[in-house]
């Protein structure tokens, strides 16, 4: 009996997803308060305190912990139907109870408002110490779970050799591969710096620490993708009952985000001093190279569907659309909308990537609305139509009043493009991001500054959509709770689901190791020149402050 | 071959169209950053000790030739200093920026003017100012600095004589 074999796994696996759903209410509550709280003439819920306190919250569950929960759940019961091999049992519990650990510490130290440093906590902005010791205890229990990952695909493939990695596991390595490489350096700049800095207020050079912060903080971006993309590739055409239009260009793509996703944080820091621009251009074409594959995607992916429609008597040139079950099945309908999110995200990206593009935008509700696009459209919407069906196999339990389903997708659709439309435009207008706008003393007088004007309207209609979103995700939270409580049983849980093609022989695609070889020589190029830059013209560090203003040295 | 483990044709098409569209863009990029002068900051930079960097910078407006001023401002939690500036006819404005405390982030909304400013750090932005800029523009902190920064801006103000 499989469940029977997959004891310690399918626990981990139940405790990250449900963890993952407990993290998405809890940072979407907040998110709910914040929309409301930037669009002046709305109910103003909160203080700046609040604001501020719940936006670092915000950050940090959502786009960091929600993620790597639910990625956590996937990859182990992936790798586990895939594979039909237990993982190590220690590691994983172990990687499990560190990573929740660190993560409640970091809670605490934000809801204490002793952590008011949003979710990228540049120094020499302070917070207590257990904010950043809790960061480094969430990594290394990533590093152990990792471990575990790397060591069940090297078994399997000891055990098969001359066979292709399924794709479903391919995916799964290649995000983890990814985490591997951007992970350490960040790890360092918080042992080495942070927490230095919060225990003995000893002063950080801002740029080193933003150089390597950076060199982590946009692959952390295709952590969360290439287990998404691993979904549109396999789970999407499983439930149209189908393949994936091309299985070997789905694995070029993964080998396309390994070598080219690290090499690229410059482009956070186009308008950063002390950089020169020959170097910000070159990690611009690199992050040009990485927009490749997502461009691949789109093709493989619209492929797909097209082959699935067709199947269903879909004729000429468009009718096969219409012929997919929109509305029908919870799960089609959630990814695809996830697809089309993701999709309208893939312009404002290019533009962001887009070096002296990127000034028109920098730092304005335009990279909100880009964000929301992209990590609460076109992933956390994967995810959650992933959990429709991922939940009732792990915990052996149906949805309850599975009609509403089909709610949560649209809504979060709907809800999504209404607020990403507000908040890309109002960038243009320069609304700056990150910022208590419903007491901002500039909107009081609006008409005083040009373009101000034309800012209050625009965060109100954005509020709208946060609002319609944050209705869809409360009653996704509702009804996943509910359901693992109350939900009719099914089966025993631990239930199966294999979603990879069928395997072939191995092709150069699956030498992993020379792959990754090139894509470490890609970061050392790209990053050799600013390192030598910035380290040679000699370092500058800055004592660190309070965010109330406080001096903290 | 097994079926599916190839690259179809329509797929090498649209690799090329990708790959042409790629080059194109980051040709436009580097043509307008080398060629018309629209270039990111970062060339110039000077390092400084926050602490002492208000008594060296002494910031304020300098007007270096007709049009041409220099204008050096420093952030702190949370408001600039100087928070109201004034110029007259300016053709081209070189800013220079640092801060005595955290992060800041440096914007005049509706302009190109977008400039992170660290503290230790002299950060330099030329902005050539269009001819049909007239009137009062937000001086925009829009990097989180702490509780107070909401509260961080101040006022441009062009004015124009011919």
């Amino acid at each position: 009996m499989l469940s029977q074999k997959f004891l310690v796994e399918d626990k981990v696996a139940k405790i990250a997803l449900a963890f993952a759903v407990l993290l998405l209410l809890l940072g979407g509550l907040f998110g709910f308060l914040q929309v409301l709280s930037r669009a002046p003439g709305m109910p103003q819920l909160v203080t700046a305190d609040l604001y501020y306190a719940g936006l670092t919250l915000h950050g940090v569950a959502l786009a960091v912990l929600w993620t790597a929960f639910f990625i956590v759940a996937l990859a182990v019961f992936v790798l586990t139907r895939e594979l039909g091999l237990n993982m190590n049992g220690p590691l994983l519990l172990g990687g499990a109870v560190l990573a929740i650990l660190g993560s409640l510490m970091g809670a605490v130290a934000i809801l204490t408002g002793q952590a008011s440093v949003l979710y990228t906590f540049y120094p020499p902005l302070n917070a207590s110490p257990l904010f950043f010791i809790g960061v480094a205890i969430v990594v290394i229990g990533t590093w152990l779970i990792s471990a575990a990952i790397i060591e069940v695909i090297l078994r399997w493939r000891r055990q098969n050799p001359g066979k292709e990695i399924p794709l479903a596991a391919y995916g799964v390595l290649t995000t983890i591969i990814i985490w591997l490489m951007a992970t350490p350096p960040v790890a360092l700049i918080v042992l080495l710096y942070s927490i230095p800095m919060s225990l003995f207020g000893a002063p950080v050079d801002v740029l080193e620490w933003r150089l390597w912060f950076w060199y982590f903080g946009h692959p952390l971006v295709y952590f969360w993708l290439v287990p998404t993309i691993t979904i549109w590739y396999t789970l999407l055409p499983k439930v149209l009952g189908t393949e994936v239009y091309s299985k070997t260009m789905a694995k070029v793509v993964f080998v396309l985000f390994i070598l080219a996703s690290v090499p690229v944080g410059l482009h956070h820091q186009f308008v950063d001093p002390g950089v020169h621009p020959v170097y910000k251009y070159l990690h611009t074409v690199l992050t040009y190279m990485v927009a490749v594959p997502s461009f691949l995607t789109a093709f493989n992916v619209i492929a797909t569907l097209e082959k699935a429609g067709r199947m269903r008597g879909g004729k000429g040139l468009f009718g096969w659309v219409t012929a997919l079950p929109w509305g029908k099945d919870p799960v089609f309908t959630g990814i695809t909308f996830a697809i089309i999110l993701f999709g309208i995200a893939g312009f404002s990206g290019v533009v962001n990537a887009s070096f002296n593009i990127n000034y028109m935008v920098h730092n304005t509700s335009w990279v909100v609305g880009h964000l929301h696009l992209t990590v609460g459209g076109g992933i956390t919407l994967t995810f959650i139509a992933t959990t429709f069906l991922l939940m009732p196999l792990l915990f052996g339990r149906d949805y309850i009043a599975k009609k509403l389903l089909i709610a949560i997708p649209t809504l979060w659709f709907v809800g999504q493009l209404i607020f990403s439309f507000a908040y890309h435009l109002s960038g243009i207008y320069g609304v700056p991001r990150r910022t208590f706008l419903g007491e901002a003393p500039y909107l009081q007088t609006p008409d005083a500054f040009t373009y101000v004007a034309q800012w209050a309207p625009l965060m109100q209609i954005g509020a709208v959509g946060g609002v319609i979103f944050a209705i869809a995700g409360a009653l996704f939270v509702l009804l996943t709770f509910a359901s693992i409580a109350k939900g009719p049983r099914i089966q025993p849980s631990g239930g199966e689901l294999k979603i990879s093609p069928e395997v072939g022989p191995a092709t150069f695609l699956d030498r992993v190791g020379l792959i990754v070889l090139i894509a470490l020589v890609i970061i050392v190029i790209s990053y050799s020149l600013p390192v030598l830059e910035i380290y040679g013209r000699g370092l500058s560090p800055a004592p660190p402050y309070w965010p109330s203003g406080a001096a903290a040295g | 071959m097994s079926h599916g483990s190839a690259i179809h044709k329509e797929e090498k098409v649209w690799a090329a169209v990708v790959a042409a569209m790629v080059a194109v863009f980051l040709a436009a990029l580097a043509y307008a950053a080398w060629v018309t002068g629209l270039q990111v900051p970062g060339s110039d930079v000077e390092l400084v000790n926050p602490k002492t960097v208000l008594q060296e910078l002494k910031p304020g407006v300098r007007e270096v030739a007709p049009g041409r001023y220099e204008v050096t401002l420093v952030g702190r939690m949370f408001s600039w200093i100087p928070a109201e500036i004034t110029l007259k006819d300016p053709v081209e404005v070189k800013f220079r920026l640092t801060s005595i405390d955290v992060i800041h982030g440096f914007q005049i909304v509706g302009t190109n003017v977008n400039v992170m400013v660290f503290p230790g750090y002299v950060a330099e932005i030329t902005w050539r100012v269009p001819q049909n800029y007239e009137g009062r523009y937000l001086m925009v902190c829009n990097e989180y600095c702490g509780i107070g920064h909401q509260n961080m801006y101040g006022a441009i103000n062009i004015v124009r004589t011919k």
